[in-house]
């Protein structure tokens, strides 16, 4: 459960980080709303998950979820590169999430 | 050092505190600050990321949270070193850094950041 939260926060920050973009280039209060509701998700879930794991291992992970979620928007919904050393990066990121999962 | 710079190594000790305050926190003071910790941060973050290259901004930021708070787990709150643990947060920051750090260069040819 706690690993399924820290996905569920990273995706949050994913959606909290469009609404930075939005809100900083658009001045739209609808993108504030998003900001503000998605970032609050976020972190009352990364909250929870770290009840039942380790500080480090739990804020990692989320960053990299958001990372990685945000490349792979930028990649298919606005239409940015899908460059090798990308991908590379991508991959290093979601072995290491997976390996804390495994040993945690 | 450039000012800016400043507000993001600031920015990133201020994000091992609500880190550390969301875990920790056990009263309505600590959480309260945890949430102050928060807007600060990220304040700190959106100013300095008006003037700087983003994608090197958000690297460094972090990068400085994601080892503060491996250390604080271990210096301050008795969490047990791990070699194994400690290595795979390695691999993964670096995996952040390197996406981040290949975004500024997309924006720098024009594309959406």
């Amino acid at each position: 459960m706690a690993w399924m939260a820290i996905v569920g926060a990273g995706i949050c920050e994913i959606f909290g980080v469009i609404g930075i973009n939005g809100a900083s280039t658009r001045k739209g209060w609808p993108y504030i709303v998003l900001m503000l509701v998605s970032f609050a998700f976020s972190f009352s879930l990364l909250s929870y998950a770290m009840t039942s794991i380790p500080m480090g291992t739990a804020y990692a992970v989320w960053t990299g979820i958001g990372t990685v979620g945000s490349t792979l928007t930028g990649m298919f919904l606005f239409g940015e590169r899908k460059e090798a050393k990308r991908l590379l990066f991508i991959a290093m990121i979601l072995v290491a999430a997976i390996g804390l999962k495994l040993i945690t | 050092m450039n000012r800016n710079w400043l507000y993001v190594f600031i920015g990133g000790l201020i994000e091992i505190v609500w880190v550390s305050g969301l875990k920790h926190a056990s009263n309505v003071w600590e959480w309260a600050l945890t949430a102050l910790a928060i807007i600060l941060s990220f304040g700190l973050i959106i100013a300095a990321s008006k003037r700087l290259p983003v994608g090197t901004v958000y690297a460094v930021f972090t990068g400085i949270g994601t080892a503060g708070t491996v250390l604080a787990e271990m210096l301050l709150f008795g969490e047990a070193f791990s070699l194994a643990k400690v290595l795979l947060i390695g691999l993964l920051l670096c995996g952040v850094i390197g996406l981040k750090l290949v975004t500024d260069q997309q924006s720098a040819k024009g594309g959406e950041a």
